[in-house]
């Protein structure tokens, strides 16, 4: 059977960890998940995978 | 002394040397104008009048006796509610620190003391630095003095209104992404976000802990270097701090932009989100003066806006502080409906889309480099347009539509709201 509307839109929310709000605030946890996903498009693409993450790696000693 | 209240540091300085104001003359002017306007303004959480006046005498004889301090002896200042000042709650303007009292001051609070500046309370911002103005939180979203019925801009919403209102010289905000420039744009009044690494974050409740600088805020270009000659140094207490040599960052003031190299970002503006034609237009108007006061304009071209901002964001919502979002998972009722939905925003992120976000970063700030000379500039439009209503939306908070530059800045100020 087909999961109602708001199962549908919950289900991300849960399984991301978020069951809760999922319930409580349902369009809340949509937006969130829309928002990420607009984050991730608009970062997406144009990096080399040698790139070194910032900040970089810094070894340090200690006395 | 009348109007005490739009002086600059710098001439309060003067004028307690000239013997025309002290101190406490002028902390408790500040405490009768915030008792005046603060009910329409809400730039303040907290109003310290008893220890703002007790640091006052203080100062006073101190100034008296000959035993000054420097240019911030006796300055009042306001401390965004981010950033701990022992004794008092640090709330992040938030349900779930309503109780949290700092036991010790932050680094930046504890160097302002030491240089004699007055801590006169805790200023408004955006929940937790990321939400947006709420009306369902504990205390109200701080007003634009200009017209009180618009945004101050945010997230140091308070800071930058209380400066415009005339309710304190000085003011700490916090930038992450954008949270200091913005208010002091939409406030009229100066913002700088620092050098990462140049102040010291200990003590300030951390958002995204790569992204997160302290910067001064005031009245004229002038005080912001004051502030940041007291506010910058090492901290070993502080991971990300730099040790660098010391100097005075208000030494150039006055010499004049000749020769200065700027790079001009248009496409950021004319195409990758295109601005209101009045912020245009006053983008290019800024251009043609600096060109007639002798610097070097040139078009350069960068990555575009959308990548700047998306890699902002991803690092941004996946670094969160510790609030978030095993907070939101848990108590997410306790949360404004505006940080609610962009704190949640992190659990929807990958530890890969972080690491990949901040090897994008290297890139970008790689093509900064190479297109905008070294020691040269490059001015952008402010965040918003140029007036953002604050309206309530279902009784939740103001609607902020646009998405904007991170890398934006204001120096020009001394304007009074009416």
């Amino acid at each position: 059977m087909m999961p109602s509307l708001p199962d549908r839109r919950a289900r991300p929310g849960r399984q991301a960890g978020l069951d809760k709000a999922a319930t409580e605030f349902p369009e809340d946890v949509a937006a969130a998940a829309e928002a990420a996903a607009q984050a991730q498009r608009a970062c997406a693409g144009g990096g080399q995978p040698t790139d070194e993450p910032w900040p970089p790696m810094r070894a340090r000693t200690t006395s | 002394m009348s109007d005490a209240h739009w002086l600059t540091a710098t001439e309060i300085s003067a004028a307690y040397a000239a013997r025309h104001l002290s101190p406490v003359e002028l902390v408790r002017a500040l405490l009768d104008r915030i008792a005046a306007l603060d009910p329409r303004v809400h730039a303040f959480i907290k109003v310290d009048a008893e220890a703002a006046l007790d640091a006052a005498g203080l100062a006073e004889r101190e100034i008296a006796a000959g035993r000054s301090r420097g240019p911030l002896h006796g300055v009042p200042v306001g401390i965004k509610d981010i950033i701990d000042v022992a004794g008092l709650p640090t709330t992040c303007h938030s349900k779930l620190l309503l109780d949290h009292v700092a036991t010790a001051d932050a680094e930046v609070t504890a160097r302002l003391r030491a240089a004699g500046a007055i801590i006169l309370g805790k200023l408004a911002l955006h929940e937790f630095a990321i939400g947006g103005p709420a009306f369902d939180l504990p205390f109200p979203p701080a007003r634009n003095p200009w017209n009180t019925s618009h945004h101050p801009g945010g997230s140091s919403s308070g800071s930058g209104a209380a400066l415009a209102a005339g309710l304190v010289p000085l003011a700490l905000g916090t930038d992450t992404g954008g949270s200091v420039r913005n208010p002091a744009g939409a406030c009229g009044v100066v913002g700088l976000k620092p050098t990462y690494g140049l102040v010291s974050r200990r003590g300030v409740f951390p958002l995204a802990f790569t992204l997160d600088h302290v910067g001064p805020m005031a009245r004229s270009v002038g005080d912001v270097a004051l502030l940041l000659d007291t506010l910058a140094g090492h901290d070993p207490a502080d991971p990300g701090s730099v040790a660098t040599a010391s100097r005075r960052f208000g030494e150039d003031l006055g010499r004049g932009v000749r020769g200065l190299r700027i790079g001009f970002v248009r496409h950021f503006h004319e195409t990758d989100l295109t601005a209101d034609p009045e912020i245009a237009a006053a983008l290019d108007e800024a251009a043609r003066v600096l060109e007639g006061e002798g610097a070097h304009v040139r078009t350069v071209t960068l990555p575009s806006l959308r990548e700047f901002s998306g890699v902002q964001r991803v690092i941004m919502l996946a670094n969160p502080g510790p609030f978030t979002p095993a907070g939101c998972a848990s108590v997410p009722g306790d949360y404004s409906a505006s940080s609610r939905r962009k704190l949640m925003s992190g659990a929807f992120l990958s530890a890969g889309d972080y690491v990949s976000a901040q090897q994008r970063r290297s890139a970008l700030i790689g093509s900064r480099g190479r297109r905008v000379p070294r020691r040269g500039r490059a001015p952008v439009r402010q965040r918003h347009g140029p007036r953002v209503s604050h309206r309530r939306r279902g009784g939740r908070g103001a609607h902020l539509s646009a998405p904007g530059p991170q890398p934006v800045q204001s120096d020009r100020a001394s304007r009074r709201s009416p």
